[in-house]
């Protein structure tokens, strides 16, 4: 049991270190949700009426509706670049040395995922502040209750991440990711509009919206954010960490190393 | 009698269809110097994969300390590893490299410190410890990789290439070390290289060409076998 704990807390320590190293790193995964915030929001907060819908119980401006899907773009953003790493480090570098240890393979991939989400969460969170600074209504209380599920949702995309990473083999390129996986995540969920607009427009993409567990995560935070507790986005959220879990270790140990 | 350390029973393995090793059969007996010999795409690299468990045996079988691959957290407890390319974070100290493979390894820091202590001193590391990766010379870093393998002191040291762009001092002076292993902590040494000259004429050989072990024994043995001067005649006359 104490080699797990020790295996947890060496890998946190690392990504820590790295993270505290590599501010441009910091800043940049910041830059994107706050352009967002500080300009997008603006020019669209007039062309996008919101209704009230839960878990808001009175009208709210346009950037109090964008901010959770924000928070999952730094998490989503994040979970994206780490596990293309790891795939690309499995052939050189920090990861081979991980995967050497004695230690269980899955849970070391799974501590890495952890010591990722740590470092997401902090991204969250500095986010968050900076929206609080801005003007967006968000409670202390309402952040700190929130970090669980943060970490959960950066877990679930890390997992998601690195299982698609794995098993499709065009997609070991990040701009190929954005294009392919990044961006349709994040469009086609609740992130910027709600599902009820989309549904508006085409049934299509609202069916697609609803199967998209990125638009779960969103929902999660923004429940969390608005100190709301939902059971079904919950277990929604419970199910699909068990299951992009399950997915990235088999995807993981499926994963050919290419020998030059 | 030594026991193995290290053993290959008829291991295969190949990329899809190319066949990179065939038949491989290898022991490493206990507290020994071996070198595995080969030119490069011999399939040296993959032997160490596989025997790291980077690759998944295909078939055959390796037994390290008696446990079977297989048995990865049993077998792989007892090996310290150097890898050809370097695996060091670059933007960590000294210390917290180490740090972090000790944990790897189950180890809390203070642990790891103290299962290394000596050989930071052979090793003349003590005042680079808090020195940035990044900012050290590639002799340093080497030897930071080899004091970073004998963490939670090992019995098998495996080193892949581990000499290669250094310069001939950086090298002799590594190899001295390793060898020195062998002799003072009875750590039993692969050594996997195509250099010969870091090769002497008692020490254990395995040539390896085309993916498959041609030749085992003391070097002094093989030369005198072929009836040749030295090792790189021997070498190249197995090899043609």
């Amino acid at each position: 049991m104490k080699k797990y704990i020790f295996c947890m807390k060496g890998i946190i320590y690392k990504e820590l270190i790295r993270f505290l190293k590599q501010k441009s790193r910091f800043f940049s995964a910041l830059v994107r949700p706050l352009l967002w915030l500080f300009i997008f929001s603006v020019g669209f907060k007039t062309a996008l009426g919101l209704a009230i819908i839960p878990p808001y119980e009175t009208y709210i401006t346009y950037e109090t509706y964008i901010v959770p899907g924000l928070v999952g773009m730094v998490l989503l953003f994040n979970g994206m670049q780490s596990s293309l790493t790891m795939i690309f480090d499995r052939e050189m570098g920090s990861m081979k040395i991980l995967l050497t240890s004695y230690i269980n393979r899955n849970y070391l991939l799974f501590c890495k995922m952890f010591a990722t989400s740590i470092v997401s969460t902090l991204q969250a969170i500095t986010f968050l502040l900076i929206a609080k600074i801005y003007g967006v209504e968000i409670s202390y209380v309402a952040i700190i209750i929130t970090i669980p599920i943060i970490i959960i949702s950066s877990i679930i995309l890390n997992a998601f991440a690195l299982f698609i990473s794995s098993v499709i083999k065009q997609l070991e390129n990040f701009a190929t990711v954005m294009n392919f996986v990044i961006f349709p995540m994040f469009f086609l969920s609740s992130a910027l509009y709600p599902l009820w607009k989309i549904k508006d427009s085409s049934l299509l993409l609202f069916n697609i919206s609803s199967f998209n567990p990125f638009t779960y995560i969103v929902e999660s935070i923004r429940f969390s954010l608005y100190m709301k507790f939902d059971s079904e986005l919950f277990m929604i959220l419970v199910i699909s960490f068990v299951i992009t879990l399950i997915m990235a270790f088999v995807g993981f140990k499926s994963k050919k190393i290419n020998h030059s | 009698m030594k026991k193995n350390i290290l053993e290959l029973n008829n291991v295969d393995f190949s990329y899809g269809k190319k066949q990179v090793l065939t038949n491989v059969a290898l022991n490493i007996k206990e507290g020994t110097f071996s070198v595995l010999l080969g030119l490069n795409g011999a399939g040296k690299s993959t032997l160490f994969s596989l025997v790291t468990r980077l690759l998944n045996l295909q078939k055959g079988e390796i037994f390290i300390n008696s446990f079977s691959i297989q048995d990865y957290l049993n077998a792989l407890k007892d090996i310290g590893i150097v890898f050809q390319e370097p695996t060091l974070d670059l933007d960590l100290t000294v210390k917290q490299n180490l740090y972090y493979y000790g944990s790897l390894k189950g180890l809390g820091f203070n642990e790891t410190l103290v299962s290394i202590q000596d050989e930071i001193k052979k090793l003349e590391l003590g005042n680079v410890m808090d020195t940035t990766v990044r900012n050290l010379n590639g002799g340093h870093r080497r030897r930071v990789e080899i004091l970073r393998a004998l963490i939670n002191k090992p019995k098998l040291l495996l080193l892949d290439e581990a000499t290669v762009g250094l310069d001939l001092k950086s090298r002799f002076d590594i190899l001295a070390y390793v060898r020195d292993l062998v002799e003072t902590k009875n750590i039993s040494v692969l050594w996997i290289t195509h250099l010969f000259d870091e090769v002497t004429l008692e020490d254990n050989l395995s040539i390896i060409k085309d993916g498959q072990i041609i030749d085992s024994g003391i070097v002094k043995d093989i030369v005198k076998k072929y009836e040749k001067d030295n090792l790189v005649d021997a070498f190249n006359f197995l090899v043609r």
